[in-house]
């Protein structure tokens, strides 16, 4: 895959994805309802496109970190079994900071988290991040591979 | 006492890849222990070398976390469902 090199540890693709506006949006209105705290959620696809959206509880309450409620995880693969969907990304907000994968967010993409010589706890799913910090929200995606290395993805909001 | 176990797909790996599975015990240390006997590797994935839970890990009797009851000394019942899955989680 064509890479070029964007600044500290992450990488930008040139490969460009669609990904249509509603599910932006989506994010960026629960971001900012749940505000002070951190919002979680997880977007399914189906037939490699995004299907559908659901937010999920933030455990841990907090501006500054995100545990998503298990007991709707668990339901959710369950959706995803009964639908034929797939998982496709898990987002989350940064009340404060830009929307790119902090050292957290790195580490506990691995499981046990920061086995980083592992292959990450999901295969090729996108780390969907929405920043608050500025006027303008910014919602980015990312790749987070073995090593670690990320990889932001060039979207086109459709 | 027999229990219904569910792994998360992401540990599924520590089962060998299986979903859903039956397995005994009183307790869920004890569940582990039995869960281990049959998927070695299992127990050192899902406690410390302290006995304790992964932080990032969640254990789910039926709809309560174990961290909410008595934790690994959680007595289980026959016909429970016991659901490992590591936290989705991260931070600025």
């Amino acid at each position: 895959m064509l890479r070029m090199f964007y600044g500290g540890n992450v990488w930008k693709s040139i490969v460009i994805i669609e990904i249509p506006i509603y599910f932006k949006n989506f994010i960026i209105e629960h971001a900012e309802n749940d505000v002070p705290n951190e919002a979680c959620g997880i977007i399914h696809s189906k037939n490699g496109q995004p299907s559908s959206i659901h937010k999920v509880t933030n455990r841990a309450n907090s501006p500054y970190r995100y545990e998503m409620d298990g007991l709707q995880q668990l339901n959710l693969e369950k959706i995803r079994d009964e639908n034929g969907e797939n998982l496709f990304a898990i987002y989350h907000s940064h009340v404060a900071t830009e929307a790119k994968p902090s050292p957290t967010d790195i580490r506990m993409a691995f499981f046990p988290p920061g086995s980083f010589n592992s292959e990450p706890m999901f295969d090729n799913i996108y780390y969907v991040l929405v920043s608050l910090a500025h006027d303008n929200a910014d919602v980015r995606f990312y790749k987070i591979n073995k090593g670690p290395s990320v990889e932001e993805i060039t979207v086109k909001f459709v | 006492m027999t229990v219904t176990v569910k792994m998360a797909a992401v540990i599924q790996k520590l089962t060998d890849n299986q979903k859903e599975f039956t397995a005994d015990g009183n307790d869920i240390y004890n569940l582990i222990l039995n869960i281990e006997n049959r998927y070695p590797g299992f127990q050192s994935q899902i406690l410390t070398e302290s006995e304790e839970v992964h932080q990032f890990l969640n254990i789910y009797v039926n709809d309560e976390d174990i961290r909410f009851l008595a934790g690994l000394q959680t007595i289980i019942n026959a016909g429970d469902t016991v659901s490992f899955l590591p936290a989705l989680a991260g931070g600025q």
